[in-house]
């Protein structure tokens, strides 16, 4: 297909506002996929994607369209993952296009997350295309979605595209719109193949299959190309396309969108947004590659140690198709051997997690996330820490820096005053407010990213009963005084609960710990003592006291068998232990602690 | 009499007039047709089982046996009559207070019962409420006063403590009430929230909370008053009279006895459980019942339809059997007999087990003795007034 005759888009929505339907409504439009093939939400093929309503890998997808003016167009749709865990990948996938449809729900308007892609869009360029969704809806407000436009994001509200994609209505007109607002790929005149590599998922038989964006030259079977970050040098086997299905086709010329493989053996040896060009006659990197580095981190564990062999094999086959996710071993004291795995953000971290659980059926723990911290050392050594437990002594530390997140949070009216507090207490500061509407308000704030790791987005759905929203961007970072908090259990300190806070926050944290220990160590022979310390000093103190007795039960011919298994059980029980000089603290009480 | 014969029987009634908030036993409250037809049932498990039993002890225990009718026990009590199972030395039955009739104590007296267990639980009018007990304070001294006339010289009183709502005010007073009844046995034990009961419901609905301290300080009272009654500590939750015989030796032994350390069994201790927690076999009849036969433990279906329409086709009605290897067994044995203060003479252990249990558990004694909860002495291991209040503990290191 000649150039001119191709577009490259992407869709971007809220969770909700209608992005897999509108999707699907295209493929089965342009005759992509009969009626009776389209199994609802074709895109999402994974399970949790489907549950979640996001995506989180992108499947190019290439349609065939006989616009209005009677000619054939190849139409491409990137699907990116809708979160800005994955903004890179968001960010990769947005420039393989040059026009992006943007969906708004017409019932809700604009959300937060809405405002992050929308922003990462603008930066790539792209022709944005908006479309205000669900205009069948009883509660649809098109005139204030089309203010939100223009107010927020700075789009004219005249150029939206009025739509229900459930009921099929406006369909026609995006894809007119796509051909005639969206430009035609360029070749960049390059002297040849210049191809951007923006996702990768693995096949048993093929090895890594990278999905490809050809901006230059072309792409086709037996070609010798180099990847230019990975420096990598392999021999093309297949090239295709996905409709949704994958085929082969016999070469990707400038514009088109499709994969290739090369028995590739790891999905490490292809870096997200590498470029692919001619190892004979290379031309220059396309712009824009960063390597990605985990931003959040967590500590995995079998709950049955016996399954440790299992869960590496399984965090292996996860990274196969998640080459975001790192993972390497480490043990701790109190949970026997397991992983440090890095994550992109919250939810890439509760997706592996997630999937581990159902796709892989493990049980499994996971430590309380950290972020990437950064020491500066006395001997001039800076050194990032991602772990409690590697937090070097307090006196060769000259200075602690952290990493910053822009977060966007938007709120009904009524609850900035309590939205307001949640944000100063998490020790951010609300540096722009925004009038959204006549019900709702932006509110835009730098937030240390270590706070919104565990509760944020459950504090701001209750304090908005489910009607707030929230997205963020990592910046940079900024010094901060932070200390590590030890939790000890008679004296020895016990590895998992260790943290790193903000000194302001450590003895509320201290306490708040110690007292959800002492609810979950069960009483002991003996007393024990449960203390909070960050450095030498104590912040807060529980103490277990002693049983003073652990039988009352009668026990008579009838009870004897239950008994002796209650017993069996305790006692096999107390083998998977850990035990903080005389104390035995059950796996279980950790996991409460955890999960907490 | 062969060597090999059961000479004890358990028989399971599984009928309630109303189920109480705590009971997780198998019991229903049901049709006077399904009882019916359990006796009859019951009657063929006793013919199934007869020429293998040559009963010393016999307990009737349940659900309510005294709610069966006068009809139903000259039934029950005939037929065993007529397979000589009758003339144990120690023959109990439950009873609810308020379901004992002078006629129907006479009839089980006359056919040999000797003992009663009086389901009293407790003497304060609210908490029986609470408890779902049927049964009014007036009822028990009642029926006490009925059980006496009918000729029965050995009562058990069984009583509950840390019941939600129980204060130790309230706890002192059913104590000294319930000694005061003068019977002959006390079995007490702290309430215990078994799943499926109403009173777990209500915990876990945290409609109250249990207090450790104060159960644990129920229990202290329990044992001091009970001793101060003249009652004798020979299990965790039980407690007899003693009247010495005439026995030399017996009384040099009790002569002998250091403060909480006893070597010798209260004569009116209660012969029946005292082999369960010697290891001994035992038949098991009626629905849910367990057994203990050969080494093997079977039990009965807990479902008494099912039960029954077994019977009725002439066959046993076991649902389950569990058989340990040899050391998980004796083991076993050595756990649950240290739950009796006077704890394992180490001949009788090796009789009864085969095992020698110096030698194989002599780490865990060696731990026991070095916390103050187990004692060694050239003849027997056994808890100390401590580690009986650990006895679970204490059975968890014995088990194998």
């Amino acid at each position: 297909m000649d150039a001119l005759h191709i577009r490259n888009f992407s869709i971007i929505a809220h969770i909700d506002h209608g992005k897999t339907t509108l999707s699907d409504r295209l493929l089965h439009r342009t005759g992509t996929i009969a009626t009776r093939d389209m199994e609802a939400q074709l895109l999402d093929s994974m399970d949790l994607e489907r549950e979640r309503g996001i995506t989180i890998k992108a499947h190019p997808v290439t349609m065939t369209y006989k616009a209005l003016n009677g000619e054939i167009y190849e139409l491409n749709l990137i699907d990116t993952p809708g979160h800005v865990d994955f903004s890179y990948e968001v960010s990769r996938s947005l420039s393989a296009c040059e026009g992006a449809l943007l969906i708004i729900d017409a019932a809700q308007g604009v959300e937060a997350q809405t405002v992050a892609n929308v922003h990462l869009a603008m930066k790539q360029n792209l022709t944005i295309i908006p479309v205000i969704n669900k205009i069948d809806l009883p509660h649809a407000d098109v005139a204030q979605a089309k203010v939100q436009l223009e107010d927020i994001l700075a789009i004219p509200g005249d150029t939206a595209i009025l739509a229900s994609a459930k009921e099929g209505i406006g369909i026609e007109e995006i894809l007119e719109a796509i051909v005639s607002r969206v430009p035609p790929p360029k070749p960049t005149g390059a002297v040849s193949l210049q191809a951007l590599g923006f996702d990768s998922f693995f096949d048993t038989y093929k090895g890594v299959v990278t999905h490809v964006r050809v901006f230059n030259g072309e792409l086709k079977a037996g070609m010798h190309i180099k990847l230019l970050h990975s420096g990598k040098n392999v021999e093309v086997k297949e090239v295709g396309s996905f409709n949704p299905k994958p085929y082969i086709r016999e070469k990707l010329e400038v514009g088109e969108t499709g994969y290739f493989t090369a028995n590739i053996k790891s999905p490490k040896d292809v870096k997200m947004g590498d470029t692919l060009t001619d190892a004979r006659n290379p031309s220059a990197a396309l712009p824009g590659f960063k390597e990605i580095h985990p931003m959040v981190f967590s500590g995995i564990y079998p709950i049955n140690t016996a399954d440790y062999e299992h869960l590496k094999a399984n965090l292996g086959k996860l990274q196969l198709n998640d080459s975001a996710f790192a993972y390497q071993a480490e043990s701790s004291v109190a949970l026997g051997f397991g992983f440090r795995c890095g994550f992109l953000g919250l939810l890439h971290l509760e997706i592996v997690q997630e999937r581990l659980r159902r796709e892989y059926n493990m049980d499994i723990i996971a430590t309380y996330p950290s972020v990437v911290y950064r020491v500066s050392m006395t001997d001039g050594m800076v050194r990032e820490v991602d772990n409690p437990a590697f937090m070097p002594e307090v006196n060769y530390i000259t200075k602690i820096e952290e990493p910053m997140v822009r977060a966007f949070v938007i709120c009904p009216n009524e609850n900035i005053g309590d939205m307001m507090a949640l944000i100063s207490e998490k020790r951010g500061n609300v540096d722009h407010t925004e009038t959204l509407d006549t019900r709702r308000v932006m509110l835009t704030s730098l937030i240390p990213l270590n706070e919104i790791l565990i509760d944020f987005h459950d504090r701001i759905k209750s304090i908005t009963r489910g009607f707030g929203s929230m997205d963020y961007e990592h910046t940079d970072y900024r010094e901060s005084d932070m200390v590590k908090l030890d939790m000890l259990v008679n004296g020895e300190s016990v590895d998992a609960f260790s943290c790193i806070v903000h000194r302001d926050k450590a003895d509320t944290r201290g306490r708040a710990l110690a007292a959800k220990l002492k609810e979950v160590i069960p009483t002991q022979q003996y007393a024990v003592a449960i203390q909070a310390a960050i450095g030498g000093k104590i912040v807060a103190r529980e103490t277990v006291s002693a049983m003073r007795k652990d039988v009352t039960a009668k026990c008579y011919g009838g009870d004897i068998s239950r008994k002796r298994k209650l017993l069996d059980k305790q006692k096999e029980g107390k083998k998977r232990m850990k035990a903080f000089g005389t104390v035995n603290i059950p796996q279980e009480a950790f996991i409460e602690v955890l999960k907490a | 009499m062969n060597s090999t014969d059961i000479t004890s029987l358990y028989v399971h009634v599984p009928f309630c007039a109303q189920k109480c908030s705590y009971c997780a036993f198998f019991s229903e409250a049901s049709s006077g047709e399904l009882i019916q037809r359990y006796v009859q049932a019951l009657g063929r498990e006793l013919e199934l089982v007869a020429d293998s039993l040559r009963p010393r002890t016999i307990f009737f225990g349940g659900g309510t046996p005294s709610i069966l009718n006068l009809r139903q026990w000259e039934f029950l009590l005939e037929t065993m009559h007529r397979l000589k199972l009758t003339g144990a030395e120690e023959w109990t039955v439950e009873c609810n207070p308020a379901t004992v009739s002078l006629d129907k104590a006479r009839l089980l007296r006359s056919y040999g019962v000797n003992r009663i267990s009086m389901g009293v639980q407790s003497l304060d009018e609210n908490l029986l409420d609470r408890l779902g007990r049927i049964h009014s304070r007036e009822m028990v001294f009642k029926s006490y006063d009925i059980l006496r006339a009918a000729g029965f010289e050995n009562i058990n009183v069984d009583l509950m403590f840390a019941i939600p709502g129980q204060t130790m005010a309230i706890w002192q007073s059913t104590l000294t009430e319930a000694v005061a009844l003068g019977s002959e046995h006390l079995s007490s034990y702290e309430v215990i929230y078994e799943e499926d009961t109403p009173l777990y419901e209500r915990l876990h609905a945290q409609e109250f909370d249990v207090d450790e301290d104060l159960a644990c300080d129920m229990y202290e009272e329990l044992i001091a008053r009970s001793g101060a009654a003249g009652f004798r500590q020979y299990e965790i939750a039980n407690f007899a009279k003693h009247r010495p015989v005439a026995d030399p030796t017996a009384d040099k032994e009790a002569a002998a006895e250091e403060s909480g350390m006893t070597r010798i069994l209260p004569s009116q201790a209660c012969q029946h459980n005292v082999n369960y927690w010697r290891g001994g076999q035992y038949h098991g009849l009626g629905p849910s019942a367990a057994g203990y036969v050969g080494g093997v433990r079977t039990k009965n279906w807990s479902n008494t339809e099912m039960y029954c329409s077994r019977l009725e086709q002439g066959q046993r009605a076991v649902e389950t059997t569990e058989q340990l290897e040899p050391l998980a067994r004796a083991a076993e044995t050595a756990a649950f007999g240290l739950r009796m203060n006077i704890g394992w003479p180490f001949q009788q252990f090796r009789r009864i087990t085969g095992w020698d249990m110096r030698p194989e558990w002599s780490v865990e004694m060696d731990q026991l003795i070095t916390r103050g909860w187990g004692r060694a002495d050239a003849d027997r291991f056994q808890l100390t007034p401590a580690g009986l209040r650990f006895a679970d503990a204490a059975a968890e290191m014995f088990l194998r």
